[in-house]
């Protein structure tokens, strides 16, 4: 009767042994989790932030390519392009009725 | 024998259970001390190991025109210190620097004195160009220089477009604080809000958390209802001008003359944002809004707008013009041209001043005050842009007995050119008053105003379509384009008196049957020719030629330029 309580008491002791080790065990692959989900979410920050800054040199070196003074320079130096005189300007209309 | 064993053992594992539990104790006891005697200061070592808190700088908003062309924008970049450990080191690696990167020989003394003099934190060179940043970097990574020279990151504003609408933007100083134009008037918009970022960082100095104390607010974006081309043709064209006749500056306004968009806003002499810091005092003051003068005879314009809703004239009615020359109150007033009589219409297409005081004269001061300040005159148009003008206009109990004569033809009173803009797009917009504005969306709290019927409006640009086909604004004429202007030239105000120098005007607004576009001209100043009709006028023609290809604003062709598809 004695040993059949004490390995009855064994078992709960085994168990609530158990109970311990698998609540530590998920609490402890958590945060181990949470902690490696921290350093994926600051990789992709960091990712979005330098996409942006990229996006933004790239606004501003197409914007210093159109500079107006630099594109009427090229159009009239290098692709030899003028500005119409009065009577050199043609007016296209396009017919409604065809 | 086997007591005698049995004895040792227990022993052994009683000196063993001691050693085990004083073991357990001394850790134990060590953990106490950590966790709970000592807990304040170990924890606060454990934070500043591996808590910090990050200031998030916000970024400028982008500033674009009406068709998304950024004008100005932030860029991160870095910028160049000396973390100086040891002044001999700080000097010879300052010395390599000066050989890669010119620095001015004041900044050089600067920074030397500041290394000999033992500072630990030299500021060298701010906001490096992605050039510059190339160059240094290999000395900042050099073995020798052992950290010497080490990088901040901030922003840089950029201005792609270089000088275009410089007085517009204004520009930024060192510390992206506002210095003048939209970046100060929209500064609290523009410039965002900083942020915290609290980060927890482990032994490889790598962030595994982290949590916003407060969320960064970035700046907001503006846009502009400036056109960067047609800015760019119109500085072009009041440069030349300016250059031409080696006047003291000069302004222009184009506004579209439906609904008051300023399309371009040009002021010369201009300058380039990036360097605003270094530009002269009277360089930035942008003459669109803060140039005062006596308008002249552009003003007249508002007069013949008067007369014509006060019914005090028939305009083909004949009124004394005293073959140039009329006294007042012992003052005289000339015309260049003269003329004995001369119609209502004939005295604005041909500018007579005399006529203009006839004409004055009839209208009676109250009613005519009350058309100037109808038409936006003696206050700020409220455009978003700093440093703007009131003009000055007194009221009629201040005005002596030659002011209403004098008024007529636009003395005795000062308008900024934007003020004369908005009057001229009076006329364009069908008689009623439209606040300019700059900022697309930036609607008025009050709707256009009424200022004159729309048959007196008719009325007076058939007026103005002739002064520029036969009267003084010949030279602004466009082949097959109606034109509605009026010339001005007025005596400068030099310290109290009217000095010999001229300021000269010209305003207009095309196509004149179906106005799209308003454009205010005034050079200060000109050298030789200073009349608006020989000054303003062309540069008034120039800049309507570009805008007219720019928006398809064909004039009537003949039929051989007519292609039909």
């Amino acid at each position: 009767m004695n040993s059949q309580n004490r390995s009855l008491a064994d078992f709960r002791l085994a168990i609530l042994a158990f109970f311990i080790f698998f609540v530590l065990f998920i609490y402890s692959s958590l945060n181990l989790k949470n902690v490696d989900l921290g350093y994926r979410q600051h990789e992709l920050l960091l990712a979005e932030k330098k996409l942006r800054l990229e996006i933004d040199f790239l606004q501003a070196r197409r914007a210093e390519l159109l500079n107006l003074e630099r594109m009427e320079k090229i159009a009239m130096e290098k692709l030899g392009y003028q500005y119409p005189e009065p009577g050199q300007i043609i007016k296209v209309v396009e017919d409604d009725n065809e | 024998m086997t007591m005698n064993s049995n004895r040792q053992g227990k022993k052994r594992f009683f000196v063993l259970s001691l050693f085990f539990f004083i073991w357990i104790f001394l850790i134990s006891f060590k953990l106490f001390n950590m966790q709970v005697l000592d807990y304040t200061t170990f924890m606060a070592k454990v934070r500043a190991q591996t808590n910090r808190v990050e200031e998030l700088h916000p970024k400028r908003g982008t500033i674009t025109d009406r068709q998304g062309e950024i004008l100005a924008i932030s860029l991160l970049s870095k910028s160049a210190f000396i973390s100086n450990k040891d002044n001999a080191l700080s000097l010879a690696v300052f010395k390599k620097f000066c050989g890669l990167l010119a620095l001015g020989n004041s900044q050089k003394i600067n920074i030397i004195k500041r290394i000999r003099r033992g500072e630990k934190f030299i500021w060298i060179k701010r906001k490096l160009t992605d050039g510059e940043y190339l160059k240094i970097r290999p000395l900042a990574l050099d073995k020798e220089s052992a950290g010497t020279i080490d990088f901040i990151d901030e922003y840089r504003r950029v201005y792609p477009q270089k000088k275009i609408a410089s007085h517009i933007l204004g520009g930024v100083g060192v510390d992206e604080q506002a210095l003048g134009g939209i970046e100060t008037s929209l500064d609290s918009e523009i410039q965002g809000r900083g942020g915290k970022l609290k980060v927890l960082i482990d032994a490889r100095k790598k962030i595994f958390q982290f949590k916003y104390l407060e969320q960064p607010v970035a700046g907001k974006d503006i846009h502009l209802s400036i056109d960067a081309a047609l800015q760019f043709f119109v500085e072009r064209e009041l440069a030349a001008a300016v250059k031409k006749f080696q006047a003291a500056g000069g302004a222009v306004i184009v506004m579209s003359s439906r609904n008051g968009q300023v399309l371009a806003l040009a002021s010369n002499p201009d300058y380039c944002p990036e360097n605003i810091w270094n530009t002269p005092l009277p360089v930035l003051k942008n003459r669109a809004i803060s140039f005062l003068y006596d308008p002249g005879s552009t003003f007249k314009i508002v007069l013949a707008a008067s007369a014509l809703e006060n019914r005090v004239c028939g305009r083909q009615e004949m009124l004394d013009c005293h073959n140039g020359v009329y006294t007042i109150h012992d003052r005289q007033i000339t015309d260049i041209h003269p003329y004995a009589r001369l119609s209502f219409d004939d005295i604005i297409i041909h500018s007579s001043n005399i006529g203009a005081a006839q004409i004055g004269r009839r209208l009676g001061g109250e009613k005519y005050f009350q058309t100037i300040q109808k038409f936006g005159f003696g206050r700020r148009t409220g455009i978003m842009l700093p440093a703007e003008e009131n003009g000055i206009l007194n009221p009629p109990q201040k005005w002596s007995g030659v002011s209403l004569a004098f008024l007529s033809f636009g003395y005795e009173i000062a308008v900024t050119p934007l003020q004369m803009a908005t009057a001229f797009n009076v006329l364009a917009s069908g008689g009623v008053f439209v606040r300019p504005e700059i900022i697309m969306g930036d609607t008025p709290d009050a709707g256009p105003v009424r200022v004159l019927s729309a048959a007196n409006q008719k009325r007076l640009t058939e007026i103005l379509t002739a002064a520029v086909s036969r009267g003084t604004g010949k030279q602004a004429g466009i082949n097959g384009l109606e034109i509605a202007g009026k010339t001005g030239t007025a005596h400068k105000v030099k310290t109290g008196k009217y000095a010999g120098s001229y300021v000269s005007s010209f305003g207009g607004f095309f196509p004149a049957h179906d106005p799209q576009v308003t454009v205010f001209v005034v050079i200060d100043e000109p050298l030789g020719l200073h009349f608006g009709g020989d000054v303003a006028a062309p540069v008034f023609k120039a800049i309507a030629e570009k805008i007219m290809l720019y928006l398809k604003l064909f004039p009537d062709l003949p039929a051989q330029n007519e292609i039909r598809l």
